[in-house]
């Protein structure tokens, strides 16, 4: 098996760029989760892997062999579809072995009745069924066997979807969306599955997801994309901590991530709404966003670093979400805190506050400047509680 | 290592290969011919419409016929002939009108489909709507009543339902021609299922208005079913229009209440194709109300006449 | 209170009253007539009627007449059913397959479905005139080709003449099939269309990654399984239109040439109303309700068995 190598690919839809210069290395055995919100063209990209699609630019390599322009059938990957794409007039066992009857059966071999009374056809069928029953067993689904489709639940025909895709052993899965039709607590437990099977197979996994908590559990790594760009590629606990864009930032993490209008002064000091919060490493001077994750939030006195007023509490059994009123900032700002957290009251004033340094920067463009290093800001803000 | 294959349309799904034009060309030229044979009788139709007798005759005169002007024999032996002088395609569709009452049965066919309509409506839609939303003892075996009567062709009633109008005496009038389309099942249980989707809220919601019962038939539901309603109302003219059977069986002398269908008729008894042109020309007038129709409202025609695939 | 209650309960009656009792008299009464007359061997205007039993039943099964209409009804339904359902099959695939022009071939193709058929018959009729039609100046243009009267039937025709098609017993029940075919193709092919476009996509999708590179796999594994629902619609639809096949018997050859074309419903029209022969003509009715009860049973059976998917 082999690397992935997506170079320089684009891809239009009439006027509409849907892709623009993507390049991407999957390695061998990796788990890779393209997200992003609907319409970010990670669908498209990865039909374009399997070739359902083909791109208006780029190449796209199985290690050195470029494979545009090869049938899908022909490059050796397996596709698990959102809807499953299940043949509804097949069985279980015929569903999941299309992929080999459709390869080692030739036209003959595979009409109905004539077919079975052709020499070596048998012994063929035999060893595909053989297969078929291996893939059902490790799926859990050796019983259904003899089902249709139709009478399936969605986490059953799920199954199915991922057998039909694992019978054939594939250099690589791509996976789009498969889990989007379940139902939230089966969604959860097939999470868990998928990866245990891509840890028991080894394979390539390429897994497109809207849902950043998918990414994030299952990854090895994480491609962010919006608006046909890639914004980033990296480990999921660093997508989270060091996001390198604002719209990264905001996209992965729930709740989202909070942002307050900055401004880096000449000397490099970043000041948040008249309060001086540290200094960035860099050479950007001017307007800013800083961006603080609300677990990293503390609520306390008033003043803090900023004050505000507490206007909603969510309560989650294990945590609460403190939802503050800032004057001067369009949306409130969320704190996550724990279920010991000393007792609320609603309308009284706050102070918000946070270690210097978990506070991201980011520049006008929105890309992130750097963390701001509290460690060599000798004048960091008061720190309440 | 660039790929080139910039314009491969999206549905293909063998993609990386460009499209060959002359696979398309080819189910071009396959339908072309097909298409050819479908619109030959129409072509036929209209030219012939256009042609002189002679024209007819020595098959000349291209498609719209010369129009070089002729005598009429029948009108020259009892008028001057420079009286009698026509423009093929004039004499032809002023034929068509003047030897049997074209515009009579044109109007007779309107009468009768929008007759038909109405009264298909009016008894349709209450019942379809006590079927859909209202909840009553016996609703089950009515609908089941209407479920069964899909079943029965039209056709295969027809001698009963002849003897039933040959007793009453309405042999040879509108009655005869309306009163045995004016219920139809296919028309309650299109209906009911459409109004099946129509979320109770909005009933409730006009009983809390004060909106009577029969007020909520009228005035919600119908003009909510109005998309079905057309699509049905397509069907049944359609149908009723080219309908030749039935008025076949009950009209069988006085001209003047014959359907468009049944005009056709008179030239059948021509031998001898002595009167072409004027059979073409009131062929062409009776076709072409509804080709006109379908032309323009292409899909509503096609999701209306289709309708029967619900059943 | 109480009566408006009372009035509220009696709305649904209300409601399907009309309909009910036109049910009643134009369905289901008829219908009944129809199987009690066909056991007797009643006439309008004749003063007494007898039961007669079985005696309309046999005479159908027997007589070399209603033998002939079987054996025009079944040819006629046997020719038009499969031809119209190939074509209109045919026709939407290729269209559907179309980048450009798909609009254009539907709107022509479904022409014929919309036109006064008896009006349409008579232009048919018309184009196979044995002098003046085009069909026959088109053969024997052909006659000019090299070599063509190889073939058996530009032999006999180029040295004798062309077939008067509706004329001769041969050619004519031919004829009007075709006209069916021509007149349903249409009709097929909308449903076709429609059972295409409602096929999910990723199918496609999934068959072109699981192997199935040749059109004629995809067909195989994906549009002909997922049209099962509507062929059976289809199949039943145009078999029970085509033993309604009436209007071109009329007009072009009135059952004839000896009793060639002499199809069901032409001969409960025959003797039911021209001949005044209401036993027989209810039999006839009753052997027509029978086949089409048949045809709707085997679909409801067929949908419900092997291609419900869901």
């Amino acid at each position: 098996m082999t690397s992935l190598n997506i170079s320089n690919v684009s891809k239009s839809f009439g006027s509409a760029r849907v892709l623009e210069d993507i390049s991407l290395t999957i390695n061998d055995g990796e788990f890779i989760s393209l997200v992003g919100p609907s319409g970010c063209g990670k669908s498209t990209l990865l039909r374009i892997i399997a070739g359902l699609e083909s791109q208006d630019a780029g190449t796209i390599a199985l290690g050195e062999r470029a494979i545009d322009g090869v049938r899908p059938s022909r490059r050796n990957l397996a596709m698990v579809f959102q809807s499953y794409a299940l043949y509804p007039h097949l069985t279980v066992a015929q569903n999941i072995g299309v992929p080999l009857t459709m390869r080692q059966l030739s036209h003959w071999e595979r009409l109905p009745v004539v077919g079975r009374f052709l020499p070596g056809a048998a012994a063929k069928r035999r060893i595909i069924r053989a297969a078929v029953e291996e893939a059902a067993r490790s799926l859990d689904i050796g019983h259904l066997l003899d089902r249709k489709p139709g009478q399936l639940s969605g986490g059953q025909r799920q199954r199915v979807a991922v057998g039909r895709a694992l019978v054939r052993q594939p250099e690589a899965f791509l996976l789009d969306e498969p889990l989007s039709n379940l139902d939230a607590k089966l969604r959860v437990h097939m999470r868990t599955e998928i990866a245990e099977l891509h840890r028991t197979l080894g394979a390539t996994f390429i897994y497109v997801t809207h849902d950043q908590a998918e990414a994030m559990t299952m990854s090895d790594r994480i491609a962010v994309m919006m608006h046909g760009r890639l914004l980033q590629v990296a480990p999921p606990h660093e997508v989270y901590s060091d996001p390198t864009n604002i719209a990264v930032a905001e996209f992965i993490g729930s709740p989202k991530i909070n942002t307050f209008p900055a401004e880096v002064a000449g000397d490099g000091t970043a000041i948040v709404m008249g309060a001086a919060l540290g200094r960035v490493q860099n050479g950007y001077r001017g307007a800013a966003t800083i961006g603080v994750r609300p677990e990293s939030l503390r609520i306390g006195q008033p003043p803090g670093r900023l004050a505000g007023t507490l206007r909603h509490v969510e309560n989650l059994g294990n945590e609460y979400f403190l939802h503050v009123e800032v004057d001067g900032l369009p949306s409130r700002v969320v704190a996550r805190v724990g279920h010991d957290h000393a007792p609320f009251s609603l309308g009284a004033p706050v102070g918000l506050d946070w270690p210097a340094g978990r506070a991201h920067v980011f520049d006008q463009a929105g890309g992130q400047i750097g963390r701001v290093n509290g460690a060599v800001s000798p004048f960091v803000g008061v720190v309440n509680g | 290592m660039t790929s080139d294959t910039a314009t491969t349309p999206v549905s293909v799904p063998r993609t990386g290969f460009p499209s060959i034009p002359w696979i398309e060309l080819f189910k071009h030229a396959v339908l072309m011919v097909g298409a050819l044979i479908v619109i030959a009788p129409f072509l036929v139709m209209v030219s012939t419409s256009f042609k002189s007798q002679n024209e007819i005759e020595s098959q000349s005169g291209g498609f719209f016929g010369s129009q070089e002007q002729f005598v009429d024999h029948f009108c020259a032996a009892n008028n001057p002939a420079e009286e009698c002088v026509a423009t093929p395609v004039i004499f032809n569709y002023s034929t068509a009108f003047t030897r049997v009452p074209l515009l009579r049965f044109l109007l007779n066919g309107v009468i009768v489909t929008v007759s038909i309509f109405v009264c298909q409506v009016i008894i349709a839609l209450p019942c379809a709507y006590a079927l859909s939303k209202l909840r009553w003892w016996g609703k089950n075996v009515v609908f089941g009543l209407v479920l069964f009567c899909l079943l029965i062709p039209i056709h295969a009633i027809a001698v009963p339902l002849y003897l039933l109008i040959t007793k009453l005496g309405l042999l040879n009038t509108y009655a005869s021609l309306i009163i045995p389309s004016t219920i139809s099942v296919f028309g309650i249980f299109l209906m009911r299922q459409f109004f099946m989707t129509v979320p109770d809220d909005l009933i409730d919601a006009a009983r809390m208005d004060g909106i009577s019962e029969f007020g909520i038939v009228w005035r919600v539901m119908a003009p909510t079913a109005f998309p079905a309603l057309l699509a049905f109302g397509i069907f049944s003219v359609v149908a009723h229009w080219n309908d030749y059977f039935w008025p076949r069986m009950v009209v069988t002398g006085n001209e003047m209440i014959y359907t468009p269908p049944l005009g056709m008729r008179v030239y059948q008894a021509d031998l001898e194709g002595i009167t072409y042109g004027p059979m073409m020309a009131t062929a062409t007038v009776i076709v072409i109300p509804l080709v006109i129709a379908f032309l323009l409202a292409q899909r509503r025609f096609i999701e209306g006449i289709t309708l029967s695939g619900m059943k | 209170m109480a009566n408006s209650g009372t009035q509220a309960r009696a709305i649904p009656y209300l409601f399907s009253l009309p309909a009910l009792l036109l049910i009643l008299a134009l369905l289901l009464l008829p219908m009944l007539i129809s199987l009690g007359l066909s056991l007797t061997d009643y006439t309008l205007g004749a003063p007494d009627v007898e039961f007669v039993w079985f005696e309309n039943f046999e005479r159908i099964f027997t007589r070399s007449t209603y033998m002939k209409m079987l054996s025009a009804t079944f040819w006629y339904v046997i020719i038009v059913v499969p031809g119209s359902i190939a074509l209109g099959l045919g026709a939407a695939l290729l269209i559907n397959s179309l980048t450009v022009g798909k609009g254009f071939y539907r709107t022509v193709f479904f022409l014929p479905v919309m036109a006064t058929l008896v009006a349409m018959a008579m232009v048919w009729e018309f184009m196979l005139h044995p002098t003046l039609g085009i069909v026959n100046e088109g053969l024997e243009g052909l006659c000019a080709v090299p070599g063509i009267t190889a073939i058996g039937f530009f032999e006999t025709g180029c040295a004798d003449g062309f077939p008067h098609w509706l004329g001769e017993r041969e050619t004519a029940l031919w004829v009007l099939c075709f006209i069916g075919i021509w007149q349903a193709v249409g009709f097929n092919m909308v449903l076709y269309m429609a059972g295409l476009t409602a096929i999910p996509r990723e199918l496609y999708n999934a068959a072109s990654v699981d192997g199935a590179d040749s059109a004629w796999d995809r067909f195989r594994l994906v549009t002909w399984p997922m049209l099962g629902p509507t062929n059976v619609f289809v199949l039943t639809i145009t078999a029970i239109r085509s033993f309604q096949a009436f209007d071109t018997v009329d007009m072009l050859t009135e059952g004839g040439p000896s009793k060639s074309t002499y199809v069901i419903m032409y001969a409960i029209f025959e003797k039911g109303v021209q001949q005044n022969l209401i036993g027989v003509g209810t039999a006839i009715t009753v052997l027509f309700m029978a086949f089409v009860f048949l045809l709707t049973f085997l679909q409801r059976y067929l949908v419900e068995r092997r291609v419900h998917y869901a």
